[in-house]
């Protein structure tokens, strides 16, 4: 198998899996659910937020619910050894990583198509809630997260702590993607155009290829002992 | 695609060394088997026996040293060297959310083999789960998932099989497949590397032995050379010395 079917191969095999129990998708959208109802009772049921304060609530409830998917996908091998036998079997370590980047990149696209519709319910009054506009930024941070969690989530799955180490490393790791996301998310929900937050994008883009190409080149390293 | 020289030894294991920060848990090791022999390595708990196994499975790195299988060395023909092996370890390496048969298929097509689906049916008649096959492995006793195990370690049809102490845990009835599915591996030319503490039951299947204690290896010769008996005084003998 070459490493393109390799990685859809293994991709598969977590999807079913996770569609079987739908353990990381059921806690991921709960989660974040739970964070914007909360902000929505803090703040007074129904007022308008600023479109700056949109984007902070919408960035907080995706960026903490992702972080529950991200840590489940690793752990899932780690139970009765899995990844022993998958380093042990003739598979590029590469599509290893790929895989596990693209079944991350689908929890957190997934638990989005729930959560920006809730978002938009509890706080879309006079946000301009344009998906053209929304959907790169969604897009972009979706990728650096996925790459970069999957490299960190490997890293944290081998020591006692994972579920603590992950959020440590990540988030730090992450907030120039997130930061960027915020902003122009903001400018979204003011009725900027998208041309006027193309720079931000770029920027995004130049992280998350970043992210996803030390993800990539440092994986190996992360999953072997010793 | 590398390609295999018929008189190359099946496993050439070369002054392989592992460290652990300050702590040297194999000191030198070098041995070669030939197709169809199987190695049984005695040894105490800390002897090495287990890093020496996971170094030959790539699943740790050699700290110096090197190990070919079928002449293929395991970092330069890192692909090759993987598809010739089959490893039952400590842990099961069995997804708990998929069936048997889904688990044994999933691993035959990570190795390439022609009908992944066939081949798990037939491994699983083998060892007597084929009635269970549609149920989750979260639902097998022990004993049925170690009998899995071994299913899913020979779904490769592999040279070299490494075994790190496959009998714990497994009742009389499973602990006589498996000594089955040894044999008949055996009797296809198979090449065995098995670890044990269990001096009985490693004697009666192998046909080389070994002591390895202190990180060294301190005996290695044809089962023909001792007997029982005589393998237990060496045993001692050496542990003492180390």
């Amino acid at each position: 198998m070459n490493f393109l079917r390799q990685s859809l191969f293994l991709y598969r095999k977590d999807l079913r899996i996770e569609l079987r129990k739908k353990e990381s998708l059921v806690s991921m959208a709960f989660f974040g659910l739970l964070v914007l109802v909360i902000l929505d009772v803090a703040l007074g049921a129904g007022s308008r937020v600023t479109p700056e304060t949109g984007a902070g609530i919408l960035w907080v409830a995706l960026v903490f619910s992702a972080v529950l998917g991200l840590g489940r996908v690793f752990a899932r091998e780690k139970e009765n050894g899995c990844l022993g036998a998958l380093l042990v079997s003739p598979i590029f370590p590469g599509a290893l990583f790929a895989a596990k980047a693209l079944v991350n990149l689908t929890l957190m696209v997934i638990s989005q198509v729930v959560l920006v519709p809730a978002f938009s319910i509890l706080f879309g009054q006079g946000l301009a809630m344009n998906a053209p506009g929304l959907i790169p930024s969604l897009l972009v941070v979706d990728v650096g997260f996925s790459t970069l969690g999957t490299l960190l989530s490997a890293l944290a799955a081998g020591t006692r702590r994972n579920e603590v180490l992950l959020p440590i490393l990540l988030f730090p790791l992450t907030l120039p993607l997130v930061v960027l996301a915020v902003k122009t998310t903001g400018g979204t929900f003011a009725g900027r155009p998208i041309a006027e937050l193309l720079g931000h994008l770029e920027s995004m883009a130049a992280f998350g290829l970043i992210y996803s190409a030390v993800g990539y080149l440092l994986f190996p390293y992360t999953v072997q002992e010793g | 695609m590398p390609t295999s020289r018929p008189d190359n030894p099946l496993l050439m294991v070369t002054d392989l060394r592992k460290s652990y920060g300050g702590v040297e848990a194999l000191r030198g090791v070098s041995f070669e088997l030939r197709r169809g022999e199987f190695l049984c390595l005695f040894g105490p708990n800390g002897a090495g026996k287990s890093t020496l196994l996971k170094l030959i499975a790539t699943l740790l790195r050699p700290s110096s040293g090197t190990v070919q299988v079928l002449g293929f060395d395991q970092e330069e023909h890192s692909e090759v060297y993987r598809a010739q092996l089959g490893l039952v370890s400590h842990q099961s390496y069995l997804y708990d959310d998929l069936t048997a048969l889904e688990n044994l298929e999933f691993y035959g097509t990570l190795y390439a083999i022609s009908d992944p689906r066939g081949r798990a049916e037939e491994l699983l008649r083998k060892v007597g789960l084929f009635s269970r096959r549609h149920s989750p492995v979260s639902e097998f006793s022990r004993g049925m998932q170690q009998r899995l195990t071994i299913a899913r370690a020979l779904v490769n049809d592999p040279s070299l099989l490494l075994l790190d102490e496959p009998y714990t845990g497994l009742d009389e009835h499973a602990a006589n497949m498996l000594r089955l599915q040894l044999e008949e591996l055996h009797n296809r030319d198979r090449t065995i590397v098995m670890v044990t503490h269990n001096l009985r039951r490693g004697f009666e299947s192998a046909t080389k032995l070994g002591i390895l204690a202190g990180g060294r290896l301190r005996y290695l010769a044809d089962k023909s050379a001792v007997d029982l008996t005589c393998l237990e005084e060496l045993y001692f003998q050496h542990l003492e010395a180390a």
